[in-house]
């Protein structure tokens, strides 16, 4: 299978594979992946299982690729893990925070684990945790930290050396609706306003419409697809009509159709197919509603949704 | 908080994102921060109060003897030190293993347990030199633990104005014997901890092997000797840390002991398998760290 590269493609890829495969016995991991990855926020999609975690330890050179090859900032991370992993940071996805030590001594210590001398790494160490929104409890044991207090400490350990891209698996995981607004737009100004790369995963599609620019989709082990977000989110041509009113939902539908429309249900709306291309369509529904007396609530430009990729396998490639 | 509220007590001024462009060491700088870093850690030092309790216990109750000694010698006066250098750590052997087993989970176990193992191994190091650096560290902590108490008589015996020749010579053999004991101690309770993700399991594990198996083969020794079979004796000495130091102790030392190595053949053997008991546990940490690293 030979993946599209980004439609409109970064002219510098922070990642690049070609065939990347990995087998680990009868399971295959990572099939054939062909994918650039460039600058700013990309999410990494996919189900359990689809590889993520896979292409993320081959992206560190945890592990050896049993096909194709990877480079990560031009460095193949085969030959050259070592620069690899100085020059990149890696939030995981799992805890890996010692509960008796302080989130400021843990990220001074692993600022020196990625060569820092130590005072730069005291003050880089300051420097993130002001970023990501640690005051004063950076000086607790992280025991003692809420699951966000915990992800901000795991991404200010990723940022501490200033990598030039940061894998970032499942960072909104177990988040609270209010701390995870707060970890995106932390996603988002480390795309756009620190200038490190971003890769992102995540199992809430929402969330990577929002902050990323492009978006990777894998599936089994396989690329889907892989284009800027945009792209997955352009209007289908479809027009979604909410009425309100007794039984509105069905006479509205069959009025539209006695007009030749082509109309479908779709839970409390109705997607009129407007690849006819009624310039008057808007005008119409609104007369139709009129005829029927029923409220006419909204209408609107249907959008793809990104996890209209897995209902349309392959349809991208 | 209103408008009109007052404003609260500082004000914090983004300065934006910085990016850092000072130096980045090489591998040897950051196994070597590792390596200090670990050994503050089995000291409880850059950890919870808490955990400062146990090593400092220790090492305090370590000293004891020592201090207890230096006390006699300034007051009392005397002509030899009423205990060898070398055979300090026999005498408070049970001490140093529940120090080692109970510290080796802190440098081992706890990146296991916890996790911190995956974002060390995200960074340059190899997972082989992590290892090498955690036994560093454990090493280290394990020679101050049976160095201090030898330095401790020394300076007393040099103060009491002891033949400063033959107190350096002993002091000097004395430490080469704790190198080589701190050495095995380091690999067999740094292979356990590395093994096992939960510290209980690592220091009942530690304990029962060093001071359970030292136990069993002094017993063996005994009926050996009992018997007039001390060959057999001396080759059930080959088989823990402390037998091996115990049975070096008593031919280059101090002469005497129960079973010890008869002949330069059968010291070279203590010596080598003390060795290569290091070795071999030093490279089977390595080999547990690479596997975790490809999981």
């Amino acid at each position: 299978m030979t993946a599209a590269a980004p439609a409109a493609g970064p002219t510098t890829a922070v990642v690049r594979t070609e065939g990347l495969t990995k087998h680990y016995g009868a399971v295959r991991a990572l099939e054939q992946l062909s994918v650039e990855i460039g600058t700013g926020v990309t999410g990494l999609v996919g189900a359990n299982g689809a590889g993520k975690s896979t292409l993320i330890k081959l992206l560190l050179g945890l592990v050896a690729p049993t096909a194709g090859r990877a480079e990560v900032l031009g460095h193949d991370v085969v030959t050259a893990g070592r620069e690899v992993r100085a020059a990149v940071g890696y939030l995981p996805e799992h805890d890996c925070l010692p509960p008796d030590v302080s989130a400021s001594d843990f990220v001074v210590h692993l600022a020196m684990m990625s060569g820092l001398p130590r005072v730069s790494a005291r003050e880089r160490a300051a420097e993130v945790l002001r970023h990501v929104g640690l005051a004063e409890e950076r000086y607790r044991p992280m025991g003692t930290y809420s699951t966000g207090m915990k992800q901000k400490a795991k991404l200010a350990q990723a940022l501490v050396h200033d990598p030039r891209l940061v894998l970032l698996d499942e960072p909104t995981n177990g988040l609270d609706p209010a701390a995870r607004d707060e970890m995106l737009g932390l996603v988002e100004r480390i795309g756009r306003d620190f200038g490190i790369a971003v890769l992102v995963t995540s199992h809430l599609l929402g969330e990577l419409e929002r902050v990323s620019d492009h978006v990777v989709v894998l599936d089994g082990g396989r690329l889907l697809r892989a284009s800027r977000t945009d792209d997955f989110l352009d209007a289908t041509g479809a027009l979604l009509v909410e009425v309100l009113g007794e039984d509105a939902q069905r006479r509205m539908g069959e009025a539209l159709a006695s007009h030749g429309l082509v109309v479908r249900p779709r839970r409390q709306l109705l997607a009129i197919d407007a690849a006819h291309g009624r310039p008057d369509l808007h005008d119409l529904v609104r007369d139709v509603a009129c005829d029927l007396g029923v409220g006419l609530v909204r209408v609107q430009a249907d959008h793809h949704r990104i996890e209209d990729v897995f209902g349309t396998r392959g349809a991208a490639s | 908080m209103t408008a009109s509220g007052t404003p609260s007590r500082g004000v914090i001024h983004d300065l934006g994102y910085r990016p850092y462009q000072g130096p980045r060491l090489g591998e040897g700088a950051i196994a070597r921060a590792l390596v200090v870093t670990g050994l503050r850690n089995a000291f409880g030092l850059g950890r919870s109060g808490k955990s400062k309790v146990l090593p400092f216990v220790l090492l305090a109750f370590n000293l004891l003897p020592a201090v207890v000694v230096a006390g006699i010698l300034v007051f009392v006066g005397l002509e030899e030190l009423p205990i060898g250098y070398a055979r300090y750590a026999s005498t408070t052997q049970v001490l140093l293993g529940i120090f080692v087993a109970a510290q080796a989970p802190v440098l081992f176990s706890r990146d296991l347990r916890h996790g911190s193992i995956t974002l060390y191994l995200a960074r340059p190091l190899r997972a082989g030199t992590y290892a090498l650096a955690r036994a560093g560290s454990l090493l280290l902590a394990t020679l101050v633990f049976l160095l201090s108490p030898v330095l401790i008589l020394y300076v007393v015996a040099l103060l009491g104005e002891l033949d400063v020749v033959e107190q350096t010579k002993d002091a000097a053999l004395a430490v080469v014997l704790a190198l080589l004991l701190a050495l095995s101690l380091t690999g067999v309770a740094g292979l356990i901890a590395a093994c096992s993700t939960r510290r209980g399991f690592a220091v009942v594990g530690t304990i029962a092997v060093l001071l359970v198996g030292n136990g069993l083969v002094s017993a063996v020794q005994s009926v050996a000797s009992f018997e007039g079979a001390d060959g057999v004796g001396e080759v059930a000495g080959l088989f823990t840390p402390y037998s091996l130091y115990r049975g070096l102790l008593d031919a280059w030392v101090e002469g005497g002991g129960v079973t010890p190595p008869s002949g330069v053949g059968m010291e070279v053997a203590y010596v080598l398998v003390l060795v290569g008991l290091s070795a071999a546990c030093l490279a089977g940490l390595v080999v547990r760290y690479r596997r975790v690293a490809g999981r």
